[in-house]
């Protein structure tokens, strides 16, 4: 859980660039988009709405990452399990200035984890739009989320700010240690 | 939290399995409250070509006419023809009426709907606009058909999709029995007809003329008078939907995703393409109801009433030509009968009105009107494949050109050489392997993709046409390529389970229909291997069999086969074998190669599609002479013994050279044989070949077998003499020469074999083939394929000709008539 926030070893650079599916889901307007794009291409997009999904591919610390953002309206939500099959890693993106929404993304968040096939994947957090005025911080949103209540599964909450691009690369260099970790990575474990 | 709980609440419709069924409450279109009650009335203006090419304009005296494109052979032919030759009358050379495919004043609209749908931010897809009226049915659902996965990253986008509209049973009931009344006084108008070659009967004028009003009315879907109706239910909603995105800096998020969609019963639903682009631009300035109207306005007044309606004889031979003026005497007539405003034709004779529900008052005896218009108004088609007309939206003409002859299953607009060329140009360069499956990989691991999807769709399995990133316009387009290869206009239950495009919010319940074709853009599909039987991959064009795939079970025909002919067990295609990989025993590696060689020398798309034709066709007649050894009979050839008596037995079923070549080709098709039966196209065609073999000319004579025995084998001069008499004697009328012109497509040899006759020893059967050959030159599609027989063969007719002239002369003098009277004696 929070242990595993160790910075990467060297070794992780010996397992060449085998791919690793990641999702990113969250509710609607929370920055998926706007998070999938900066890490690709390191440019801020005015996005618009996503019809469906976005995916690309990405590499980053030797890792290649296939990453996977679907639309957040909550008419479409439910086409997220369609996504579950083979994912490694969850990104779970939140708008933390949206009081009202929290509790909300709490119950979908908890849906997804709740989830057969998405029973060994990592969780990465990004507490996003950190820049807005009255955004909750990183702690609050672990407890509105009800993080505690995860058991064996690494989480990680990111405060961000996707716009600059603050915070990414530390979210996705936790992403990457635990990974590597992972015995589908042939990594050996915990 | 389970993830059965997951499920949402709209994807929980009961609808059955083989249908999205959010047409489930569309009132039949036959019910008049779904026309509006200010439906707009036809104009009766009519279509102006677009080019001011005149050359063509119909010919006041066009009867009998030798069209311009006529070579010496046809004058030689007249030349010849002095002396008392069976020329045929019009009753004889068109014993049926000539009718519109789209008459003026019919109750059917082009357009049933026009709808607009809307990316809402908070909402998702939604339903902003429906007219004329409601489509009822899963509103939101519809809506994320319109809106494509990733509509968001194109500016412009196109869709394909069908609704499967259903009747209440009191509805099918009651069209059922029409369709039997209808169909039963058919018969009983054909069996007076027969025999009767000038039919004045006043009587049976006037049944034949409720039975037209009455056919146009009711079958303009695939069922006409001469074609089987099938049971596969109620015809296809067909939606063509264009969706734009707009970045918009004033709106919340930044832009707006619209799509607007036209819903038709026609399967040429791309003719409205330029339409939609204009209507929905139009729709971004003038987002109100109004804006559908004037589309749907515009599309229903397009005139098609000059397209003339063919027998399916008659589409059969126009698809599988590539001659531009084939039957462009019919276009002619149509125009001629309009001009003339002849009363008694359905060209402008308005619906009974006893018959059906009133017509529009304004539509009708437009025939002085059309005088006033002139004769230059009516242009022919340049090309009689496509009829060409406008539609008039906002002030503009806009040119459509609609096929003339509707195949079954052939739907939009598509390309077969572009999907070959897809999944033939990274095999070609490095064959793929397929992990083997019996019914698919037919020639082993290294079976083309091409037949490896036609195995797939043949033997009813789950395909999926992946392409990611691409506009889903174009993956609609390689689902509806693969229906029509399939097809091959022959077989039927593709299009009917197809979804040319579809994306996860309805994988629930394309899973429950068992065997699919569908389109997606979303690479997640490719993820679930349990999801589909065979996967093509559009942008890499590779194909892969789901790991996931049910095996093939070892059926009983597979074990007659093999205990029948010990010989040929070890060829037949199994998993644990790859017996049938080197030595190409379904000839499909040499079909495929061909293809790609027709590709390569620019050959059309309708010669492709001819080919494919020819492919299931001869599928087909595999499968029924591989029934009818193993089984001992075979539905798939419906053959009444009487008739087959009456006509002396012949003999039919596809034709091989010895008995090993015939083993051979059926080890190699055994398995996809037998993975075919008990799909929905072989049942479908048993259907067909029933309803056919009950209509169609020359019951219990296979023309095909008998030509192709001319073709394939070595026959002795009895032997050939047989076939030759037969054919000489058979085939007369207008539709037994349409017949035999389908069996000898020009795109082969045309009828180079039946003309051999010319040459054959017996003086009896020169003379006899002469003269089947002139009936054939007279006949209206005949003259085609007689414009194209060798020289050397119409050289030997023309000295055939002469010899029997001479003897004639000879014997009148001496009081007797032979030869060719003999022929004529029978005709008349």
């Amino acid at each position: 859980m929070g242990a595993s926030l160790s910075i990467s070893s060297l070794f992780g650079k010996l397992f060449g660039s085998k791919e690793v599916r990641i999702l990113m889901l969250g509710l609607d307007a929370a920055g998926k988009t706007t998070i999938l794009y900066k890490l690709k291409l390191n440019q801020t997009m005015t996005t618009i709405p996503t019809v469906g999904f976005n995916v690309e591919t990405f590499t980053y610390r030797n890792i290649k990452f296939n990453m996977w953002d679907v639309g957040g309206q909550d008419k479409i939500r439910p086409l997220w399990r369609h996504y579950y099959s083979g994912t490694q890693g969850l990104v779970f993106v939140v708008d933390s200035s949206d009081h009202n929404r929290i509790d909300e993304a709490k119950t979908e968040l908890h849906r997804i984890l709740n989830d057969l096939e998405m029973s060994d994947c990592l969780l990465l957090v990004f507490a996003n739009k950190q820049d807005i005025k009255g955004a909750m911080d990183p702690q609050t949103i672990t407890t509105k989320l009800e993080l505690s209540k995860l058991k064996e599964r690494p989480w990680f909450v990111q405060p961000a700010i996707a716009t600059e691009g603050e915070g990414l690369t530390e979210g996705f260099g936790w992403l990457s240690d635990n990974i590597k970790k992972t015995p589908k990575y042939g990594g050996g474990g915990k | 939290m389970a993830s059965s709980q997951f499920a949402p609440p709209y994807l929980k419709r009961t609808s059955s399995a083989a249908s999205y069924a959010n047409g489930a409450n569309l009132q039949h279109r036959r019910s008049l409250s779904t026309i509006p009650p200010s439906r707009p009335t036809r104009s009766p203006q009519p279509p102006v070509g677009m080019t001011p090419e005149m050359d063509r304009t119909s010919d006041p005296s066009f009867k009998g006419k030798t069209p311009s494109t006529g070579t010496g052979a046809s004058s030689q032919h007249s030349s010849l023809s002095t002396s008392a030759q069976p020329r045929y009358d019009a009753a004889v050379e068109r014993p049926r009426k000539l009718r519109s495919q789209y008459p003026r004043g019919s109750t059917e609209n082009h357009v049933e709907y026009i709808l607009v749908a809307s990316f809402d931010i908070d909402r998702g897809p939604v339903m902003e606009h429906q007219y004329p009226v409601s489509i009822t049915g899963d509103e939101h659902m519809l809506a994320e058909l319109m809106l494509p996965d990733q509509a968001h990253v194109r500016n412009q986008d196109w869709t394909i999709f069908f609704l499967h509209k259903d009747t209440s049973q009191e509805e099918d009931e009651a069209e059922r029995q029409a369709k039997e009344e209808r169909k039963a006084r058919r018969i009983r108008k054909r069996d007076r007809a027969k025999g009767i070659i000038h039919e004045s009967d006043e009587e049976d004028e006037e049944e034949a003329d409720l039975d037209d009003l009455d056919d146009d009315d009711w079958d303009d879907d695939e069922s006409t008078d001469e074609e089987p109706d099938g049971f596969e239910g109620p015809p296809l909603v067909y939606v063509l939907n264009l969706v734009n995105t707009k970045q918009d800096k004033t709106v919340k998020r930044g832009a707006v995703v619209k799509a607007m969609a036209i819903c038709t019963r026609h399967p040429f639903l791309h003719i409205y393409k330029p339409l939609l682009l204009l209507a929905l631009e139009e729709y971004f300035k003038a987002p109100v109801p109004e804006t559908l109207a004037m589309l749907y306005d515009a599309v229903n007044e397009m005139d098609l009433s000059l397209m003339p309606k063919l027998t399916w004889l008659e589409r059969h031979l126009l698809q599988s030509s590539e001659n531009k003026d084939l039957f462009v005497e019919k276009f002619e007539q149509m125009i001629q009968a309009r001009i003339s405003g002849r009363s008694g034709g359905d060209v402008d004779q308005p619906l009974d009105a006893s018959k059906g529900p009133p017509p529009p008052p304004t539509v009708f005896r437009s025939g002085s009107k059309a005088h006033i218009e002139g004769h230059a108004a009516y242009v022919v088609p340049r090309d009689t494949h496509e009829f060409e007309s406008k539609v008039m939206y906002k002030g503009i003409p806009i040119p459509v050109k609609v096929p003339v002859a509707v195949m079954p299953e052939i739907v939009g607009d598509f390309s077969l050489i572009k999907l070959i060329q897809n999944f033939s140009d990274s095999h070609s360069k490095s064959p793929q392997t397929f992990s083997l499956h019996p019914h698919l990989t037919t020639n082993g691991p290294t079976t083309h993709p091409i037949i490896v999807l036609i195995n797939a769709l043949l033997t009813q399995k789950r395909v999926i046409f992946l392409g990611h990133n691409m506009p889903s316009g174009d993956v609609a387009e390689a689902v509806l390529a693969a229906c029509a290869l399939a097809s091959g206009g022959i077989l039927r239950g593709f299009t009917r389970y197809a979804f040319p495009y579809t994306d996860l919010t309805k994988v629930d319940d394309l899973l429950k229909v068992p065997g699919f074709i569908a389109g997606v853009t979303n690479p997640t599909f490719e993820h679930h291997p349990e999801w589909w039987d065979l996967l093509c991959d559009i942008p890499s064009g590779k194909m892969k069999i789901s790991s996931k795939i049910e095996p093939a079970p070892i059926t009983e025909g597979l074990v007659y086969f093999q205990q029948q002919n010990p010989a040929y067990a070890n060829l037949i295609h199994n998993s644990s074998s790859s017996g049938s990989a080197s030595n190409d025993l379904t000839g499909d590696a040499a079909f495929m190669a061909g293809i790609l060689r027709s590709i390569t020398t620019r050959a059309g798309e309708r010669v492709i599609r001819a080919k494919w034709r020819t492919w299931v066709l001869k599928f087909t007649r595999i499968a029924a002479a591989f029934e009818e050894s193993v089984y001992g009979a075979s539905a798939l050839y419906t053959n009444d013994e009487q008739d087959a008596n009456a006509m002396g037995a012949h003999g039919h079923g596809y034709v091989w050279v010895d008995e090993s070549t015939k083993a051979k080709e059926l080890a190699g098709n055994v398995t996809r044989i037998e993975g075919w039966r008990n799909t929905r196209s072989y049942y479908s065609f048993i259907q067909d070949v029933a309803q056919l073999s009950a209509i169609r000319p020359l019951k219990g004579l296979d023309l095909a077998h008998l030509h192709d025995r001319l073709r394939t084998q070595r026959l002795t001069p009895m032997q050939s003499k047989e076939i030759y008499d037969t054919l000489a004697r058979h085939v007369h009328s207008y539709d037994e020469i349409c017949m035999l012109l389908s069996v000898a497509p020009e795109s082969h040899t045309g009828l180079f074999y039946v003309a051999l006759g010319l040459f054959h020893k017996d003086r009896d059967v020169r003379h006899r083939t002469a003269a089947l050959l002139e009936r054939v030159a007279e006949h209206e599609a005949g003259q085609h394929w007689w414009r194209i027989l060798s020289r050397f063969e119409k050289l030997a007719y023309a000295r055939i000709k002469r010899e029997v002239e001479a003897e004639g002369k000879a014997l009148v003098e001496k009081g007797e008539g032979v030869g060719f009277g003999e022929v004529e004696k029978r005709v008349s």
